[in-house]
């Protein structure tokens, strides 16, 4: 072999060793996307997806879900005990979140009837999301399902977010189920009020927290809003390299249906994440009442959705 | 193969390429690693930097600040940790004594909170409460301590146990002799219901009551906020200070006990520290001194000239110190009469949603743009990464 043929190997060497580097750096997404893609949303909206939000600045839906995923629970048949249709409009910056109520009492995709909460538990993310669907006639592109534990370690992997909590929020009964082999365990939780740094267990305190609520849930659906608007500014801070620690940092407690490993499009959200700034461009729905009220069914207390009044908005600020 | 075509120079070369080709992967490797996000970048501890002359080596006295359980003491620029946490336990909200020779600090716990009085040293001398209990739920949070002018009574919140609800765990500010028992202890305020409920006690310097904050559900805006309100008597809902919808907290009497500094936020993300005169009864028209922050735990130097506030920076989020000269603020309108609670001091029976909110008069509720604007803030730590939940103790 000349000389040339020695360079030529070298830098063909190199080119090959370089992307060996790269792909034990990005494996961990890899192997994320392979294991978490094609897991497709059935599809059971009357109208037809606008696009699933692959042309770049299309608006785009996804269905954010947070479960209880401790041992009382099969680890398949978990509660959602938060459910958040987040809308993101590219062209004008503009998101909008809705916090559905977990007792919102439903017919469930899958059949009959029960709280919002438990179509998860009866097929898991397919089984929520046309669940949703269904009863908001809405279309949802995507849908990110996070453990109790993977959020923690998330914002722990963030290095915390920056909240000012609302008021004082005191709990007796709070599950002690993260620190404690006994699922049914309980202790005392106090979240301070005002501005402050919240690491991961105390972030999911102030989140998760319901008993001393004068809103009960939709009170916490609010606190849960404020701490994803507090993930997305740390958001602005993330790039692509930070996937494979940011994934690592879930330890299995993440699912999804998009595409990990669409790098640009990964690139494109943290961009437009970044760029949205403004308080104004962010739109906050919390079912209150009259969108709902409270009831029994059951000897249950769930609460009973004003459709007439939801499906408007939801047509408002989703289509 | 001959020997001769695998002569030392080419061996040399081999190894020369297969050592580049490893670097190359590795380098790529690390390369992709070094350029992550600084988002969880950790903080120094206080004291861990040498202090270097400015404006934090100017700050005149001794301030009193906490980071990571830790509680320091802060002169000529150098921090000195004078009680550490420990396992589960950790100190915060220092209060200093009016003749500054001691301090009153939260001892927090996994479950529960005491008052430890503790010397300038950080030697405890007594512990002032005893809120432990084996029983989850029998627990107390005791915070927010403050000792009265007269160096004599103690005042804080409290959790009191509701009998009829148990999940029902709101605070009330309390008030005790300095070094007296549970049975001394005087529920000063009237929590709402499920709301956190009142916190952050401020005595007045007259002794003729406190300043505080209340937490109630502002039924316009559909969510729990804060309010200051004005009690002079225990046991009595007092008056309120600030409109409910500017969700205004964390009350700062100025030395002479002439004008209150506060955080507002109106609900936002985004808290803005406001000043206003106080003649013992209302608020003058408030000035925002500090805005566009995330600002917590305003704090009047000993002159009343100036505030230290902590406030988030960056995109790790750390608290730092800061510090903002504060202008004159205007007098109290004579013509500004004194406002009316603007709710009940309890919700009604059975009520899921406070009661609506008639509005305090026009001079309170929108903050009158400040004639001489302040000169901005001037930032005093760089790197540290304090308690902002914690109060600051400042004594000359």
């Amino acid at each position: 072999m000349g000389w040339r043929g020695t360079i030529a190997l070298l830098f063909v060497g190199l080119l090959v060793s370089g992307l060996a580097g790269a792909f034990a750096y990005f494996l961990p997404v890899a192997l994320l996307a392979y294991a978490q893609t094609g897991q497709a949303t059935r599809d059971t909206s009357a109208s037809p997806s606008p696009s699933a939000g692959s042309a770049a600045g299309s608006p785009f839906t996804v269905l954010l879900m947070g479960s209880d995923d401790d041992s009382k629970f099969a680890s398949d048949a978990v509660l959602t005990q938060s459910m958040i249709l987040v809308r993101i409009t590219p062209a004008t910056r503009h998101v909008t979140m809705l916090s559905i109520p977990r007792d919102l009492y439903v017919p469930l995709a899958s059949g009959g009837e029960a709280k919002i909460d438990a179509a998860y538990s009866y097929g898991q993310a397919p089984e929520a999301v046309a669940t949703v669907e269904r009863n908001f006639d809405v279309h949802v592109d995507y849908w990110v399902w996070v453990g109790l534990r993977g959020l923690v370690r998330l914002i722990d992997y963030l290095g915390g977010v920056d909240v000012t909590t609302s008021n004082p929020v005191l709990d007796d009964f709070y599950p002690a189920d993260l620190e404690n082999a006994d699922p049914y365990a309980y202790k005392r939780v106090l979240v301070l009020p005002g501005p402050q740094h919240l690491d991961g267990v105390h972030a999911m305190e102030y989140v998760r927290s319901r008993h001393g609520d004068i809103q009960e849930d939709f009170g916490r659906s609010q606190r849960q809003q404020q701490v994803l608007l507090a993930l997305k500014v740390k958001a602005r801070a993330v790039n692509p390299v930070d996937l494979p620690g940011v994934l690592a940092s879930f330890n299995g407690e993440f699912k999804t249906s998009m595409n990990l490993g669409d790098f640009a499009r990964i690139r494109s959200l943290l961009s437009l994440a970044s760029q949205i700034n403004d308080p104004s461009q962010i739109e906050q729905i919390v079912l209150v009442p009259p969108y709902t009220s409270n009831a029994v069914i059951d000897g249950a207390d769930v609460l009973i959705a004003n459709w007439a009044a939801i499906r408007p908005l939801v047509r408002q600020y989703f289509s | 193969m001959s020997l001769r075509r695998w002569s030392a120079p080419k061996a040399l070369a081999l190894v020369a390429i297969t050592a580049a080709w490893l670097a190359a992967g590795v380098g790529v490797y690390l390369a992709l690693g070094a350029h992550r996000a600084t988002v969880a970048a950790g903080a120094s501890r206080p004291g861990e930097e040498p202090a270097v002359a400015g404006p934090l080596q100017r700050l005149p006295g001794t301030l009193y600040l906490v980071q990571n359980g830790t509680l320091y003491r802060l002169q000529h620029g150098s921090f000195t940790p004078l009680l550490t946490a420990r396992g589960t336990a950790s100190w915060t909200m220092p209060a200093v004594s009016p003749n500054g020779q001691s301090l009153v600090v939260v001892r927090r716990d996994y479950a529960y909170s005491d008052l430890y009085l503790v010397d300038t040293n950080g030697h405890t001398q007594a512990q002032l409460t005893h809120d432990a209990s084996g029983t989850v739920e029998l627990n107390h949070w005791a915070m927010y301590p403050k000792i009265g002018a007269d160096g004599s009574t103690l005042w804080f919140s409290y959790d009191p146990k509701d009998v009829y609800s148990s999940y029902n765990v709101v605070m009330a500010v309390w008030s005790m002799p300095l070094g007296g028992t549970a049975s001394q202890m005087r529920e000063w305020t009237i929590p709402h219901d499920y709301t956190g409920g009142d916190v952050q006690p401020v005595p007045l310097p007259s002794g003729a009551g406190v300043i505080y904050t209340k937490y109630a559900l502002e039924t316009a805006e559909n969510r729990i906020m804060g309010q200051l309100w004005l009690s002079n008597r225990a046991g009595t809902a007092g008056v309120a200070l600030t409109p409910p919808d500017d969700d205004c907290s964390q009350p700062a009497l100025s030395p002479d006990g002439r004008r209150v500094a506060m955080i507002c936020t109106g609900g936002k993300q985004l808290a803005s520290i406001e000043v206003a005169a106080f003649d013992g009864r209302t608020l003058g028209p408030r000035q925002v001194v500090v805005s566009g922050q995330l600002a917590a735990q305003p704090t009047w130097s000993p002159d009343g000239q100036s505030l230290v506030y902590l406030a988030a920076e960056g995109i790790t989020g750390h608290f730092q110190l800061w510090r903002q000269e504060v202008p004159p603020s205007p007098p109290i309108p004579s013509d500004v009469p004194t406002p009316i609670p603007t709710r009940p001091a309890t919700p009604p029976p059975g009520a899921q949603v406070g009661s609506p909110t008639p509005s305090v008069s026009t001079a309170q509720a929108v903050p009158t743009p400040t004639p001489i604007p302040p000169p901005p803030p001037v930032k005093l730590t760089t790197n540290l990464d304090f308690d902002a939940t914690s109060t600051i103790a400042w004594h000359v």
